[in-house]
């Protein structure tokens, strides 16, 4: 219907020249006042239906044979965007530097493979999917896509859950949070080195606000180690290799660490040795334990990420992450969630300040041993192939021996020697 | 015990390392074979008969074996192997037993360890005969037990302490002891069932039960039911024959032990271990045999690690209270898990007779050592420094009608309705709530602080049981209005877990068990929700998924999308099975142990020659004069590290404690 009009619009413009201009001027008037109209009555993703557009105004004795030219007028000119609503057709006002854009193109297939990115929006648009869409022959999309890369209308994206599919989004749009990921990828790729970063800073905050800081009086020590004794015997075993495996992170860490900050270094190797400060745990009941959200503002107040505002659910992810690997508990006190640190005595009570970087090696004390940890048999690369009479035996394992400190124990015993009776 | 391969090389090696070749090289013979005659035993062994029972004797007197007359008269042997495998644990109980009854109640169980099952009067002859020995190193004690009038004073030197003053004085110590030992169910009396296997009991008792009750068959529902009711208590019945010894103490002397109480007070674990009121023991049955009871040492063993993990997760002084509380409550409870016909009725539920387990603050009150301080180890503030101090809430359980419910959440609604008899300022969690903090220490809220430097022994007491009790492991449940109970069977699950998490922590990185613990929490999930919960890159997710898969720790479902089950559209589901992940861990460290006792029998071999010298009666018992000082710096050596591998033994047997004895 449409076509007609307008065939019969330019039947008549044929006939009278001079009416001609002097109407072609009125429609092109009528134009931009509906264009203008249009614009200022909502966002360009509003739909306008036909009544919309009459009760604008704007066309004179509200004509539909005049509104209808006049958008088709406006589409033509790619100012506006014909689309499907709930009630039939609809449309939507495009800027002009956009239909600019598609007026320029030089041929319909690249007009329509740009109106189909432009329609994915931010969430970019798999290059199988143009194809499919229309039905195209993969070289034309491949040179459409070309020539509008080169025009830089477009440019090529990384999706985050498929990031093997080539995808394309229109040059002026941020990609969706959806195809970036969130606040942990940057360029497509997990920010390990944040999220780090970030889980200390959390779990630092978590864990003053959660325990306290005290200091062990003289009498706890009296009555600590009258009732320790007994147990000192059980635990006997895991204190000492503890205390070798804690040596000799000191030996390697140390260095460093009082390179970077000096007095504070040796407190994390062993807080508990130094006697003075410790973490202990707040009374049952305790309502102050930090929540979700008051992490979440402490985050964006403390300001260190930058330019990414984290949201609630954000730092729900992240905490969640801090109780799977075990330095955190959930606590519910009345109606409150809070969260709260584990093991606290154990705890470093050094403070971690942001951009210390990561030198303090690992977050929360060392993770407890057990008797299977310890045994070299518990982390032997061939403990399923061992066997006596096998290629691997215990009477040649190397792990063995160096674990009790044999080898030239081993060495000595393989010389013959002759032994008298003293 | 389910007898893998592993524990089977273990239980052989194990008979070998304390009983010999002999009796070993006839275990493994029957575990391998099965119950056996000696006719069945001489051909797989081709040893002698004769041979055979001498190693026989030996298994039957550390009860390693069962044994069953059939009706032909030949007698089947079948190995023991719970109680082989308990031999590990000698070291640790034996400890557990001198931190409780002082170093002469470890001198007995050791006496009682090394001979077996032993006869009282044996028992005590052995102790005269030692005492006999050192006779002329030391003068004379007079005993004043007037029931046995011919026994010397016992002045020490049992063989193996070179102490002059041996731990037990005097026979009427010993049986002082004994009955201590009787007391705490740590001994107990071998009877004639003893050594029929649990399926043998079972059969005769179904059978007994049958003929008595049910002559026509056993029919319908109702009657299957009281069937087994029938059955679980005549197995009750057999099982408290073990306890006769106990009950003969109980109705002595209640009393008496009640006074001694008062007389000497109590040590840490409520036993004192100093010199008792000797008359009021009655003399125990001389006829009577004895052997310790590994179920009840078991139920101690596990007290004391439950200690351990809060200590590791709360603090000492917390950790105190734990143990004390668990004492208490423990008295009365003699194995760690219940047996599914003995114990639980068809609903499950445990068919106590002794009403509910609790312990009240009172009673824990009483048995606390006054030198601990309880106001130490909580985050409360010592009087000089109140501007730190945190302000803090006690929420209270509601007092529950049913014991053995799950409960470990703080429920706030309720503990509003018991805000008024010991805590006034409880008035709603959100009421006198601040935000505002200063810096990393919270501000004291105004009110509170008087009040919780006022707070006497009981009230810090409570502060203990109420942080233990809102723990995320639900150590304690407060049960009613001062009353304390524990759920072990939830407990021990958690802690069971905590420590296949731990095991994971330590072989594939915090990262592993990150991914095992979204797993556990979650169920089943495909690669993608699994990084992207774990905040993990794809590969990374991968690379470790695929390394725990290796190690048994998770597991890997394939779900086709359709018919065709095209393995590149299928969905492969991620999950942990915990319990497997238990029995794959209790066997490797059976394996580790194996392999332990085999390094060390690898170091014997080395080291034969110097092993060999100290053999030499001449040299025994005074190395280090005689030797050479280059063997004896060998013979050093090789102790030393004998001693790191058994205790890397009993530190292996603490995990396989865990998940599948406690």
């Amino acid at each position: 219907m449409a076509d007609d009009e307008a065939a019969k619009v330019d039947a008549t413009d044929k006939v009278d020249a001079n009416d001609e201009a002097d109407k072609g001027d009125k429609v092109k008037l009528l134009k931009d006042m509906l264009y203008e109209a249009v614009c200022q009555h909502g966002s360009d993703s509003r739909l306008f239906t036909q009544k919309d557009l009459v009760d604008l105004g704007v066309v004179p004795a509200n004509d539909p044979i005049l509104l209808l030219s006049l958008i088709q007028g406006l589409t033509d000119d790619k100012l506006l965007v014909a689309s499907t609503g709930p009630t039939g057709i609809c449309w939507r006002w495009r800027n002009r530097e956009e239909a600019k854009k598609y007026t320029s193109l030089p041929n319909d297939e690249t007009a329509m493979v740009y109106s189909v990115i432009d329609e994915a929006g931010a969430d970019g648009i798999w290059n199988r999917t143009i194809k499919n869409r229309l039905n195209m022959h993969e070289a034309v999309v491949k040179n459409c896509i070309k020539y509008l890369e080169t025009k830089g209308y477009i440019a090529s994206m990384k999706n985050v859950e498929h990031p093997n599919k080539k995808m394309y989004i229109k040059a002026n749009l941020a990609p969706s949070e959806r195809a970036t990921g969130g606040p942990w990828f940057t360029d497509g790729e997990l920010d390990t080195a944040f999220i780090e970063e970030l889980k200390r800073l959390v779990f630092e905050y978590i864990k003053t606000k959660s325990a306290y800081l005290g200091s062990q009086g003289g009498h706890r020590g009296d009555a600590a180690s009258n009732v320790r004794a007994p147990k000192r015997g059980i635990i006997k075993g895991s204190g000492d290799s503890n205390g070798t495996r804690g040596n000799k992170r000191a030996a390697t860490d140390m260095s460093m660490d009082e390179g970077a900050n000096g007095k504070e270094a040796s407190p994390v190797v062993a807080p508990r040795q130094r006697g003075g400060k410790v973490f202990l745990p707040l009374p049952a009941g305790y309502k102050k334990y930090p929540t979700v959200a008051e992490i979440a503002r402490f985050i964006n107040i403390e300001g260190i990420t930058n330019n990414t505002t984290l949201s609630v659910p954000d730092v729900q992810q992240l905490v969640d992450v801090l109780y799977y690997d075990g330095l955190i508990e959930p606590v519910r006190v009345g109606a409150r969630r809070g969260y709260r640190v584990t093991r606290p005595t154990r705890q470093s009570t050094v403070s971690f300040q942001p951009g210390m970087g990561l030198e303090v090696d690992m977050l929360g004390p060392e993770p407890r041993g057990n008797g299977l940890t310890e045994v070299p048999c518990g982390r032997c690369p061939v403990f399923e192939l061992c066997g006596e009479g096998g290629p691997v035996s215990p009477s040649n394992c190397v792990y063995f021996v160096k674990w009790l400190d044999l080898e030239d124990a081993v060495e000595g015993a393989a010389k013959p020697t002759l032994i008298a009776a003293p | 015990m389910h007898v893998t391969q592993n524990a089977a090389e273990l239980c052989s090696l194990l008979v070998d390392e304390f009983h010999g070749e002999l009796p070993s090289r006839i275990y493994s013979t029957l575990l391998m074979r099965g119950k056996s005659s000696i006719q069945q035993l001489c051909q797989y062994t081709l040893m002698t008969p004769r041979q055979l029972r001498h190693g026989l004797a030996v298994l039957h007197q550390f009860n390693l074996l069962f044994n069953q007359v059939e009706d032909n008269g030949m007698t089947l042997y079948e190995a023991n192997p719970d109680h082989t495998y308990n031999l590990v644990r000698a070291g640790r109980i034996l400890e557990m037993v001198e931190t409780s009854f002082g170093p002469a109640g470890k001198d007995v169980m050791q006496s009682l360890f090394t001979s077996g099952q032993t006869r009282i009067s044996d028992l005590v002859t052995a102790y005269q005969g030692k005492s006999g020995r050192a006779n002329g190193l030391s003068k004379q004690f007079d005993d004043e037990d007037d029931e046995d009038n011919k026994a010397n004073g016992m002045n020490g030197a049992p063989s193996q302490s070179k102490k002059l003053e041996g731990p037990v004085k005097s026979t009427a110590e010993l049986n002082s002891i004994l009955c201590r030992l009787v007391e705490a169910e740590l001994i107990d009396v071998v009877h004639r069932r003893t050594f029929i296997s649990p399926e043998g009991i079972l059969k005769a008792v179904d059978k007994e039960v049958t003929d008595k009750f049910f002559p026509n068959g056993v029919k319908g529902g109702k009657g299957k039911i009281e069937h087994k009711q029938h059955i679980g208590e005549a197995l009750r019945s057999i099982r408290g024959e073990s306890k006769s010894l106990k009950r003969k103490l109980e109705q002595n002397g209640p009393a008496a032990k009640r006074r001694k109480l008062f007389a000497n007070g109590i040590s840490s674990n409520g036993f004192s271990n100093g010199v008792h009121d000797d008359e009021v023991d009655p003399a125990l049955d001389a006829k009577q045999v004895v052997r310790i009871n590994y179920e009840k040492c078991l139920v101690d063993l596990r007290n004391r690690r439950l200690v351990q993990f809060v200590t590791e997760l709360i603090g000492d002084i917390t950790a105190y209270v734990y143990g004390v509380l668990l004492h208490l409550l423990t008295k009365r409870i003699p194995r760690c898990r219940l047996d599914a016909t003995m114990d639980l009725d068809q609903d499950g539920q445990e068919t106590d007779q002794q009403g509910p387990v609790f312990v009240t603050t009172a009673e824990l009150l009483d048995q606390l050592k006054t030198s601990i301080d309880l106001s130490q180890g909580l985050g409360k503030t010592s009087a000089q420094d109140i501007a730190t101090k945190a302000a803090e809430k006690i929420s209270e359980h509601p007092p529950k009608p049913k014991l053995w419910i799950e409960e470990t959440e703080v429920d706030g609604e309720a503990s509003e309705d018991e805000s008024d008899d010991d805590n006034e300022s409880d008035t709603g969690y959100d009421a006198d709530y601040k935000p505002a903090v200063n810096g990393t220490r919270v501000k004291f809220a105004d009110g509170v602080a008087p009040k919780e430097q006022r707070l006497d022994r009981t009230g810090q007491l409570r502060q203990h049981l109420l942080l233990l009790s809102n723990s995320a492991q639900g150590f304690v449940r407060h049960c009613g209005h001062d009353e304390w109970t524990v759920d072990f069977a939830p407990l021990m699950k958690v802690l069971r877990e905590a420590e296949l998490d731990s095991t994971i922590e330590r072989t594939s990185g915090r990262d592993g068990m990150r991914l095992v613990r979204i797993l556990r929490d979650k169920g089943k999930l495909d690669e993608k929700a699994l990084h992207s919960i774990a905040l993990m890159r794809k590969p990374d997710v991968q690379k470790k998924m695929t390394e725990m898969l290796k190690a048994g720790f998770v597991h890997v479902q394939e779900v086709p999308r359709d018919n065709k089950a095209d393995v590149k559209k299928s969905i492969f589901l991620w999950f942990c099975d915990t319990d497997m992940s238990f029995k794959k861990i209790t066997d490797n460290c059976y394996r580790a142990m194996v392999r332990c006792i085999q390094t060390l029998e690898v170091l014997r071999q080395n080291e034969q020659e110097v092993l060999m010298l100290t053999r030499r009666t001449d040299v025994k018992g005074r190395e280090k004069d005689v030797m050479r000082e280059e063997y004896y710096e060998r013979y050093a050596r090789f102790q030393d590290n004998e001693r790191k591998l058994f205790a890397q033994v009993m530190r292996l047997d603490d995990l396989v404690a865990l998940l599948r004895d406690f």
